[in-house]
């Protein structure tokens, strides 16, 4: 199962609601977004004059960027699968992707507020939240979950609900029967480049002129930090790990953070 | 290094550390030794209750809403599943509404001006004193000039009940924006013409083709009415849209027309001639329910494609093609009546060719065409009947004066502020304002602020600190749309073609208005009491208010609670049966085309096109619209929908901006053709989706009342701007579309070239 969600550029009149009522559900921060609606032209596009609206949120990847990147402890973590029952156990860090519905979800608890995550999305899908602060960190990255508490309860993503335009369907994109994967095969895609093939799984869908409009959005490099941020998680988890495991803490700590500065200053 | 480190404190430090955060401030809070736990949002769903009956005052469309809240505090809005009318959707606005209730610039308490009119210094009084002040003012304003000394300018729902009592005192002239700037023209030229208000009831969902002209759905969204539109284009209905900027209905158009601005008539009147021309308008129709058809005929004969192409600017091609759109698809065609209609002073005539060609297309009570939506109806609340020494109706201005025959209901305000000015023909020296932002809304500001120096008492009534407060004496606190009761809100299923239902629903509050906001009906009464009218107070309450105008319906509030705050029965359809005839409640019983009134008071009686003012050398049209996340200038301190839209984007054409040396984001103020420049800035948007004779900005922005905190100066007020009006003789309203701007940045003034 991988749930995705579609955005018909031709129902969309861009009014905002989508980013709204997503504000008002999880009480999102105004400094911030998990759900955004950028406006576009009027601009001239190979198929003739074209405005239309970026409506953005995670898109909870195929291959995500921001998983990889996580620095925080990983744990053992057991997944279930809401309609079989069947479960699976894997080593995550505080940010992974669900094996069974495919969203890319954040413990916040054991989220360091690092923002190592939010540099390595190419969409700018994440922030840190400083209202969520606790004694481990000055707040703690926060993105859209696709709404997954609530589709647990039975309801619509919020924006889905609030759409006046119906212009955003939500789904299963594994399922070749279900309304997003028609709109697949009638030719959605996701915001992609020649540099950027990650796998989004929001897609949008619209004529030619608005799709020429809207790609102009599409990220065309993997954000810098990205490679930088991963190697210092590949180098800070098996440190830890080991600096537990010997209780040489103290030692291996200041090493690291002496290394870890300089390779920042580099 | 810090000491004191605990292992664990400083395997985290060595993590953050990593992550880029000050050490210093991890150490600290660290060391405080209270565990804080992040405070994670659970979702409007949890540990909340569904609190219904809710009617959304966002703007005007009024969707049925209801609420989640947690504690005593609401959390979320959202569209009423119950809803046969915006289900569970709601707008940015709508959504806003939270925002709106717990804005910490809200006013709280009842307030005196111990400053100056514009300059205010606010002390926080007493309810007690402050209705006292009220009654003794308006009392000797009474005493000395009469009941006609008193006007009152009033906006929304919560006016409803003030409005009943100030017509009890005998106040002759009142004025509402949503007419005198708004829809006044399309209300009266179309029940002039056709014999009823069309309101917006057009049936674009079973539409074969719309004709929309300045008309910006998408970028004004009414709820329901952006549904009608979606599902036509979904059926695949071809819209046109007639506007001088890429809209964004023009995005989703079939064919653009970019008229030059203020020749919209002369459209009309070529495509009716085209229609005469080849015989293809509607003859059954118009033959045996118009009046004037020969006439109409005749009078539009010069509009030639060749000429019509010339003064709208636009290929002669394209008037063949919409013509021959609409009529090939008439009767189930959609021409969109238009909603703000008081663009140059030459509206009334506008919109009566508006109706005449919808006439032509025989466009009315049929699947596609203006409809007569049948709704349940309500009651009103009167105060006792007194007879007044001045009948008030005589004294209303207009009527006194004998001008403005057409005129919508009220008084014209510039009419009624020119008198505030002169005390001619007779004084006005005190006003009350009720939830509306005159400021705002009534152009040529320098007149208005005059006016407001020359009252003896001013009395305002709003939710926020919006800028005509500044000119209070007194300032009433008043519950927001989600705190009180009053609206009755009738409607059908949105659209017209799907099985026919009618609601009915009223506003109840989903929490407490907090600190000392108080309702309209608790106001007027006490006010009422302390003038010596206690004995004829028509309702205790605002519940008895309601549950009054529920009365005719055998609705209570009660029995709408335990319906989730919606009655729904079954409705009637909306379009002919066979064999049934329409009627018009004309003076002849016919549609109008020729208008025997109009021609008796004087004016135009076929639908005549007037020019309007060419932009002089240097300056463009200013022309102004909606922004789809505002609500004119009620919206502006609204912290999420200032995050979503926080300033109006001056939209100029890409190749004028790239010889003025403009680039988008580019900051910008703006000066008018006298001199008058904005006193706040915006960014310029350059665009080849604007002609290059006009430039457009959204209305609403630029808030002068430092009090509102959030919306202080955020973008350009199109309004100041406004410093020429043409007013209309046939209904006393201003064209507004007649200022022409350039562009000031940093202190240098550009020319815009033509």
């Amino acid at each position: 199962m991988q749930y995705g969600m579609i955005i018909n550029l031709d129902r969309c009149v861009g009014c905002h609601a989508c980013a709204v009522a997503c504000r008002a559900e999880w009480e999102v921060p105004v400094e911030f977004a998990r759900n955004w609606v950028h406006r576009l032209g009027p601009a001239n596009t190979p198929h003739g004059l074209a405005a239309t609206y970026y409506p953005g949120l995670c898109n909870h990847c195929t291959h995500p960027a921001c998983v990889e990147v996580c620095p925080a402890d990983t744990e053992m973590v057991t997944f279930k699968d809401a309609k079989s029952g069947k479960t699976k156990t894997m080593e995550v860090a505080a940010t992974w992707k669900d094996p069974f519905n495919g969203t890319v979800q954040i413990d916040k608890k054991r989220c360091i507020g690092c923002g190592a995550c939010v540099d390595a999305c190419p969409y700018g899908a994440r922030y840190v939240n400083p209202d969520l602060a606790d004694d481990d960190s000055d707040g703690k990255a926060d993105k859209c979950t696709y709404c997954m508490p609530r589709v647990e309860a039975g309801l619509q993503p919020a924006c889905v609900q609030t759409c006046l335009a119906e212009a955003r369907i939500f789904g299963d994109l594994d399922d070749p029967d279900s309304e997003v994967s028609k709109y697949v095969k009638k030719g959605a895609v996701g915001l992609t480049s020649k540099n950027v093939q990650i796998g989004p799984n929001s897609r949008y869908f619209g004529n030619k002129k608005d799709m020429a409009l809207l790609m102009t959005q599409a990220p065309q490099e993997m954000p810098e930090a990205n490679s930088r941020r991963a190697m210092l998680a590949g180098l800070i988890k098996p440190a830890r790990h080991q600096a537990k495991s010997l209780a040489l803490a103290g030692i291996a700590g200041t090493l690291l953070v002496k290394s870890i500065q300089e390779k920042e200053k580099e | 290094m810090a000491i004191n480190l605990t292992r664990r404190n400083f395997l985290k430090t060595a993590s953050i550390a990593a992550a880029g955060i000050p050490l210093s401030k991890v150490v600290a809070k660290a060391e405080t030794g209270i565990a804080k736990a992040p405070l994670i949002p659970p979702g409007s769903f949890k540990d909340t209750k569904t609190v219904t009956g809710g009617i959304c005052e966002m703007c005007f469309w009024r969707c049925q809403l209801v609420g989640k809240v947690r504690g005593d505090r609401l959390v979320k809005l959202e569209g009423n599943p119950k809803s046969i009318d915006n289900g569970q959707n709601l707008c940015a606005r709508g959504n806003s509404g939270i925002k709106l209730v717990y804005d910490p610039d809200r006013l709280k308490y009842p307030m005196k001006n111990i400053g100056k009119r514009g300059a205010p210094k606010w002390q926080k009084i007493s309810w007690d004193e402050a209705l006292n002040i009220c009654a003794d003012k308006l009392q000797a304003t009474i005493d000395k000039y009469g009941p006609k000394g008193i006007a009152v300018w009033y906006h929304g729902a919560s006016s409803h009940y003030p409005n009943a009592y100030f017509d009890y005192l005998g106040v002759p002239n009142k004025y509402e924006p949503a007419f005198y700037q708004c829809r006044g023209q399309t209300a009266m030229a179309m029940m002039q013409t056709l014999g009823f208000v069309t309101n917006e009831d057009v049936d674009m969902p079973n539409s074969k083709a719309m004709l929309l002209v300045g008309c910006h759905i998408g970028e004004n969204i009414h709820l329901s009415h952006v549904k009608n539109f979606l599902k036509g284009l979904e059926n695949g209905s071809k819209v046109v849209v007639v506007d001088p900027r890429f809209s964004a209905a023009a995005a989703k158009a079939h064919i653009w027309v970019q008229i030059k601005p203020g020749t919209d008539t002369a459209f009309l009147l070529g495509l009716m001639n085209y229609m005469f021309d080849k015989g293809i308008y509607n003859k059954p129709f118009a033959e045996k329910y118009c009046l004037g058809l020969n006439r109409l005929k005749k009078h539009v004969a010069e509009w030639t494609i060749e000429k019509t192409a010339t003064e709208c600017d636009i290929p002669a091609k394209q008037i063949v093609e919409v013509a021959e759109l609409l009529a090939k698809n008439a009767p189930n065609v959609s021409i969109h009546p238009g909603r703000h209609a008081a663009w140059y002073g030459n509206d009334f005539q506008r919109v009566r060719a508006n109706a005449c060609l919808t006439a032509l297309l025989g466009a009315m009570d049929c699947p596609g065409g203006i409809v007569r939506i049948k709704r349940m109806s309500s009651g009103h609340v009167h105060w006792p009947e007194v007879d007044h020494k001045e009948d008030p109706e005589e004294m209303a201005l207009a009527e006194y004066e004998e001008k403005y025959p057409f005129r919508p209901p009220g008084t014209p305000p510039e009419l009624m502020r020119d008198t505030m000015i002169s005390g001619k023909p007779y004084p006005i020296k005190s006003l009350i304002v009720w939830g509306t932002n005159s400021i705002k809304t009534m152009p040529r500001q320098e007149r208005t602020e005059k006016a407001l120096a020359n009252m003896d008492f001013i009395l305002v009534t709003d939710v926020t600190p919006t800028d005509i407060t500044m000119w209070a004496d007194i300032l009433l606190p008043e519950a927001s749309y989600l705190e009180r009761y009053d609206h009755i809100e009738k409607g059908t299923q949105w659209n017209q073609g799907d099985k026919p239902q009618q609601f009915l629903s009223a506003r109840m509050p989903l929490i407490d208005p907090m600190f000392e906001r108080k309702d309209p009906v608790w106001m007027i009464n006490e006010l009422a009491r302390r003038m010596g009218h206690g004995k004829d107070i028509p309702v205790k309450n605002q519940e008895e208010f309601v549950n009054h105008l529920l009365k005719e319906t055998g609705l209570t509030i009660a029995k709408l609670r335990k319906l989730d705050g919606i009655y729904i029965q079954p409705g009637e359809s909306p379009y002919l049966k066979k064999g049934e005839e329409p009627v018009f409640e004309t003076d002849s019983g016919k549609i109008e085309l020729y208008s025997e009134a109009m021609e008796d008071e004087d004016f135009p009686p076929l639908p005549t096109y007037t020019k309007t003012a060419e932009p002089p050398k240097g300056f463009a049209r200013m022309i102004y619209g909606r922004s789809p996340v505002h609500t004119f200038n009620r919206t502006a301190n609204n912290a999420w929908l200032v995050r979503e839209i926080p300033e109006n984007p001056l939209w100029i054409n890409d190749e004028s901006a790239k010889k003025m040396g403009l680039k988008d984001g580019d900051r910008v103020f703006l000066e008018n053709q006298d001199g008058k420049k904005s006193v706040s800035s915006t960014v310029v948007k350059t665009t080849p989706g604007i002609r290059k004779d006009c430039v457009f900005i959204a209305h609403g922005f630029g808030t002068f009342n430092p009090a509102m905190t959030v919306g202080y100066h955020k973008g350009i007020d199109d309004n100041e701007l406004n410093t020429k009006i043409n007013r209309e003789g046939e209904t006393g309203i201003s064209g507004m579309r007649i200022n022409f701007v350039r562009v000031v940045k940093d202190g240098k003034v550009i020319d815009i070239p033509a």
